[in-house]
């Protein structure tokens, strides 16, 4: 059975700070819906200053209190702005990201490409080389083409659901495919099914379908 | 006169789950304590100087811009700061952490977006308020065990907390199978009681 949720070591990169900008994007995504992740993650970051508390230190230069007692003497601004909303979004779907996803669309908004007649992809381009983000729509009752992955693919469903052979999955449930896994995800009849994915190489099509299949023009980055 | 009790023994398991760091940093978030925040700094500059040279493999001057970075941050949202969601220390370790991250993304790639690792992480770290008797009874399990770990597991988490490793990196600097530096950080999680249900860990355990 394939898990749900990310694993405790998975967890345990998130919380020190090891993952890429896409993977710490799905694992957020996926913590919002997973209380018991949610816990975890705050134990680890107890973990995290326990150990900084106990670790060694290295003296600071003398002026550096000094610098800093300055700085905050003139600091009348607390409150650091947070980022800002791109100005327009058009697309429903770019409106219900989250903002930290939202961050990445330069115009506030998706660019859809159909990769077959019941899925489509938008990448979210994050400036990171080995990872791509990205966001799949598969149609109500629609069915993904059958593929392969060269290297690790991160699925969190956002809405909607979907199921392949293993099983089938709901909103929040978090997926790890490593290289070689071959699946064919089909939506509900009832919904769409929108997922983020974090790529970690190009997919690759497996059967006939291959020569139709867009997903072999992936190219992270 | 229960509710005044109540609010006693309430207040009682504050103070008493509470440092002085604690203590202090509230008092900067409420009262702008210039002489609190100095104390703080001078207990936690030098730890996040180490965490930042050693994390970042950073020269010590930068490593002291980024300390600088750290301290100014933790006096502009010491307001939103609460003994009843995170202690001190852990708080602050987020804080440098996420300065950290986005030190390296700065260097590492042309990131079109002005993201930071605050954005993704406040999403979910401290958002709900730990101060069910469990959860502190597994944060004082956490500080008392760490101790305990046999050194070859609570090694493997210090290099991915202090030094920004990820087990991949861990693996290949011990010269150990990846499989064995998963297993250490699962007993040690597991000593330290930070575990997941049982249904996820033998759902994890088989997609390995």
């Amino acid at each position: 059975m394939i898990s749900r949720h990310p694993s405790p070591e998975w967890l345990v990169e998130y919380s020190s700070g090891s993952l890429s900008t896409a993977q710490s994007i799905a694992t957020t995504t996926h913590i919002k819906f997973c209380s018991t992740c949610e816990t975890m993650v705050d134990a680890l970051a107890h973990l995290g200053g326990t150990l900084l508390q106990e670790s060694e230190s290295v003296p600071v230069s003398m002026r550096l209190l000094e610098h800093v007692m300055t700085s905050i003497e003139t600091d009348f601004a607390p409150a650091e702005p947070k980022s800002e909303l791109p100005a327009k979004v058009v697309d429903g779907i770019a409106a219900a990201l989250p903002q930290y996803v939202r961050n990445f669309l330069p115009a506030g908004d998706l660019r859809w490409s159909f990769l077959s007649p019941s899925l489509r992809l938008a990448t979210i381009g994050v400036g990171e080389a080995e990872f791509e983000l990205a966001l799949h729509r598969i149609k109500a009752g629609g069915q993904a083409p059958e593929h392969d992955h060269c290297g690790q693919e991160i699925t969190v469903v956002l809405t909607g659901c979907f199921s392949d052979e293993e099983g089938i999955y709901q909103p929040g449930d978090f997926m790890v495919r490593d290289a070689g896994d071959i699946h064919k995800p089909i939506a509900a009849q009832n919904e769409e099914c929108i997922c983020l994915s974090v790529l970690a190489a190009p997919i690759k099509l497996t059967g006939f379908k291959r020569l139709l299949n867009p997903w072999l023009k992936f190219s992270p980055g | 006169m229960m509710s005044s009790i109540h609010y006693l023994h309430k207040e009682f398991r504050r103070m008493s789950s509470a440092s002085q760091w604690d203590i202090g940093l509230e008092s900067v978030g409420i009262r702008q304590d210039k002489t609190a925040f100095a104390e703080l700094f001078k207990h936690f500059a030098p730890l996040l100087k180490a965490f930042l040279m050693k994390g970042g493999n950073l020269g010590p001057e930068t490593a002291e811009e980024l300390v600088q970075e750290t301290m100014i941050k933790v006096w502009r949202r010491a307001p939103s700061f609460s003994r009843d969601q995170a202690s001190a220390t852990t708080w602050i370790y987020t804080i440098a952490r996420n300065t950290r991250i986005d030190w390296y993304r700065k260097q590492s790639r042309q990131d079109a977006s002005n993201l930071r690792a605050e954005d993704i992480y406040d999403e979910v770290e401290g958002a709900s308020p730990y101060a069910s008797l469990l959860q502190v009874r597994s944060i004082s399990t956490i500080t008392d065990q760490l101790l305990e770990l046999p050194k070859e597991q609570a090694g493997v988490l210090r290099l991915m907390y202090l030094e920004g490793m990820s087990g991949q990196q861990v693996a290949d600097a011990l010269a150990l199978p990846l499989g064995t530096v998963k297993s250490r950080i699962r007993l040690a999680l597991a000593k330290l009681k930070i575990n997941l249900g049982k249904g996820q860990l033998a759902g994890d355990a088989q997609s390995d």
